[in-house]
């Protein structure tokens, strides 16, 4: 039994399969009945039930063929404001003609990725297509999105998942797929997800596919030393011990060979920093040193010499405190 | 003009596939792929040739062109600047494959690295646009390499088929100043022939231009004739140059090594970076050092951003004189703890090798004969930069080695090509970003191809991946 990534082959489809979010998915129900809804804003971790939800709400409201009366952008992969507004505009000038709805949704995945300026713009397309196109804007942070687009958002605020709710989910999954995960894997997975939904599934889909039946924590922990957290902490780990040349070369593997974004790796690198069993007072020090470089690589500096100087930095850290 | 007074370089380029210099394969690959038009439009309908400078190129291009006979049309950077220009010049060509006179034509840009990004937009995108359309081969040319230069020609490079082009083998260069010193009747003794094709890396214009300057008018070169010779743009010269300036003692000679070491500056700054951890092998100077050349960065890069040339100085200042004056405890002895590191790696004991000093490195030397194993430790030392003496049986590792950073970027190509296919592929069915799905799923993805066949095969129906993402997968 596979078909596909498990996290999409259990992905909630409709309104009334989301057991989380309660809330949250009563409220946009009503949207459904009334087969009218505001410009939305949702917030919240990540895996929390943001783009099921309006995913279950498409369909809900659209029926089966609800594919057509949606477009997903993600703002991180489209190359600035004006191919976005160049899509959004092919997408929302034509009306949902063969729907009782007036309207179609466009879902703007990591809209907290934008720039000030682009949300501008954006803020103007949004009123232009109103009467055709409802947006539906995704991201981590409210405060992140500008004002004027806030106000103009019926604002949904997505909770991080409580144990229950998680290990419930996880144990539905291992239900179905014939998978016996016994409680140190489960406390496993479940420290590893972060409240997670997305994450927990494929790591336990990644953990089935290496052990098989039976998911134990050392399944877990080896797929985690496998992926790039665990590369980035290996790298981390190379750095505070000062094997500076080793920790470089894991550096230039993970931007080059596995291409990962500059971005996601210092996102990594600062998450694995707040873990480390190391001094409050040296958390602090590394995470100005992981803000100084955040803040170049924002200014447009080159993601390789910034994160080698950071890694430099956790040199003297790891100096320090042996003292 | 008369053939004698031609620069030797024009004098002697290739006439024909046989006289050019080295890399064969690629040159194989591009007169196949020439060829194949007679059959019909190949896949790709242009091909982008790339490599560093000297080794052969163009050269090879017209070499072809004679050989088969092509009307060769020859476009460089400078003709199109301007959309407008280079419709003017490559006009109704594109349409029809033969000419009037009955000949087949072939299309070459030279020269694309000096196009550039901004101003040229246009250009890149009508070069874009007479390829869709073009009936005609199309060869485009390309020195530098580079992520940036990825970036540039993003556009052109889908549309086109791929060629590398490596430096020209030392034995082929000493071969070739043989044969036109042969063909001139002038006497030049091996050593110094071997110094020439020493010092050229594989450059062979450069080699030729430098054989003519200290042979013009002479019957016999000999050593003294070498020591003359001036400095190149050469990877050969720079370890000279950073030896100096990371023992310089004042800022104003540290700066030195921007006008000594005959490399623009973002070439030196990738020399800098690469080198800097085994000179600066304290600590707290290392990260002194490297935060100096990150603030180089930064005013470079805002710099070329504001086209603000003010901010230029400053980065010279920080990249030299912030890394040089960073050193002071540093012994410079990141690369022995390198080689150390290595011989454990491979399970040997350090007694197992010698370690000797020469003049710009250092030379590992086996005590005992290594058998089998010849090929891993072969392979252990060419991964941190050292090179196999043939005839010393050691490994030589320079004190400074070239950056390979843009080297690795344009090897990876392909792979991250198909990476970025695969992540477009997970990022849909997934609703979730293309970075998302390299950094979150894809690696988990790996991890269930290699370990559960069944669940892998599952995923490319799911996913839709053909037999070359399948294979990427497999393989990173």
């Amino acid at each position: 039994m596979s078909n596909g990534m498990w996290a999409e082959k259990y992905r909630p489809q409709t309104l009334n399969d989301m057991v989380n979010q309660t809330e949250i998915v009563s409220r946009l129900k009503n949207f459904v009945k009334d087969k009218n809804l505001p410009h939305l804003l949702f917030v919240g971790p990540a895996g929390t039930g943001k783009t099921t939800s309006i995913l279950a709400l498409a369909r809900d409201l659209y029926g089966s063929g609800y594919r057509n009366y949606i477009l997903e952008l993600n703002a991180s992969d489209e190359r600035g404001i004006n191919v976005i507004r160049e899509k959004v505009k092919n997408f929302a000038r034509t009306a949902a003609i063969a729907s009782v709805v007036p309207f179609k949704i466009l879902i703007m995945d990591e809209a907290d990725s934008l720039t000030t300026a682009a949300q501008h713009a954006l803020r103007r397309t949004m009123e232009i297509y109103t009467r055709t196109c409802r947006f539906c804007l995704i991201g981590n942070y409210s405060e992140n999105i500008i004002e004027p687009i806030q106000s103009r958002c019926s604002v949904f605020r997505f909770g991080p998942l409580g144990e229950d709710h998680l290990r419930g989910y996880v144990n539905n999954i291992a239900e179905h797929e014939n998978i016996t995960i016994v409680p140190e894997g489960m406390d496993a997975l479940y420290q590893a997800s972060e409240g997670d939904l997305r994450k927990v599934t494929n790591l336990l889909q990644a953990a089935t596919a290496t052990q098989g039946g039976i998911v134990d924590d050392i399944a877990v922990y080896g797929i985690l030393g496998r992926v790039s957290p665990g590369k980035v902490r290996d790298m981390i780990n190379l750095g505070l011990k000062g094997e500076f040349l080793e920790a470089r070369e894991v550096l230039r593997s993970l931007l080059i060979d596995e291409g990962l974004a500059a971005d996601d790796v210092i996102r990594i690198i600062y998450s694995e920093i707040l873990r480390l069993n190391i001094p409050e007072k040296q958390k602090v020090y590394l995470s100005d040193a992981v803000g100084v470089t955040d803040y170049r690589l924002t200014q447009g500096a080159r993601a390789e010499i910034q994160l080698s100087a950071l890694i430099a930095k956790l040199a003297l850290s790891g100096e320090a405190m042996n003292g | 003009m008369s053939e004698t007074s031609q620069p030797w370089t024009s004098r002697y380029s290739p006439k024909t596939i046989k006289d050019v210099a080295g890399n064969e394969r690629s040159i194989r690959q591009l007169r196949d792929w020439i060829k194949s038009w007679d059959t019909g439009t190949p896949k790709q309908k242009a091909v982008f040739l790339y490599g560093p400078p000297g080794i052969g190129k163009t050269c090879s291009v017209v070499a072809i062109a004679n050989e088969l006979g092509l009307d060769l049309l020859e476009v460089n950077a400078s003709d199109f600047r301007t959309k407008k220009k280079l419709e003017a010049l490559i006009g109704r060509s594109i349409m029809q494959r033969i000419t009037i006179t009955g000949k087949k034509r072939l299309i070459l840009f030279d020269e694309m690295e000096g196009v550039s990004g901004v101003q040229d937009r246009g250009g890149i995108a009508a070069i874009a646009k007479i390829i869709k359309t073009s009936r005609v081969p199309i060869v485009m040319i390309a020195a530098s390499i580079g992520e940036a230069w990825e970036d540039k020609f993003r556009s052109l490079v889908n549309l086109s088929l791929l060629i590398e082009y490596d430096p020209v083998p030392w034995s082929e260069v000493c071969q070739k100043i043989n044969i036109i010193m042969a063909d001139l009747g002038i006497k030049i003794d091996d050593d110094v022939v071997e110094t020439l094709a020493d010092k050229c890396g594989g450059d062979l214009r450069s080699t030729i231009n430098d054989l003519e300057s200290i042979s013009r008018g002479k019957t016999h070169v000999t050593k003294s004739d070498t020591e003359k010779m001036g400095y190149r743009d050469r990877k050969d010269y720079t370890p000279d140059a950073l030896m100096k300036m990371f023992s310089a003692k004042t800022l104003k000679d540290a700066r030195s090594i921007i006008s000594k070491a005959h490399i623009n500056y973002d070439t030196l700054f990738d020399w800098i970076y690469e080198n800097l951890p085994t000179v600066l092998d304290d600590p707290r100077e290392l990260s002194e050092g490297l935060e100096a050349l990150s603030r180089a960065d930064i005013y470079q890069t805002q710099g070329k951003k504001s086209q603000d040339y003010r901010l230029l100085k400053y980065m010279f200042n920080s990249m030299t004189g912030g890394v040089a004056l960073a050193r002071n405890k540093s012994q410079g002895t990141g690369l022995l703890k390198l080689v150390r590191k290595t011989v454990f790696k491979l399970g040997y004991q350090l007694k197992d090798f010698q370690v000797i000093e020469v003049k710009d490195g250092i030379q590992i030397k086996p005590v005992k004969y290594l058998k089998n194993d010849w090929r891993k430790v072969n392979t252990a030392f060419r991964d941190i930069g050292a090179e196999y003496i043939r005839g010393a049986g050691r490994w030589q590792l320079s004190y400074f080695r070239p950056p390979g950073l843009k080297w690795r970027y344009i090897k990876t190509y392909h792979s991250r090509r198909r990476q970025r296919s695969v992540a477009e592929k997970v990022a849909k069915l997934c609703h979730i970003g293309r970075n998302e799905a390299v950094a979150e799923v894809l690696p988990l993805i790996k991890v269930i191809y290699k370990d559960d066949k069944k669940m892998g095969k599952n995923l490319t129906e799911w996913l839709e991946l053909d037999d070359k993402e399948v294979t990427w997968i497999k393989k990173s």
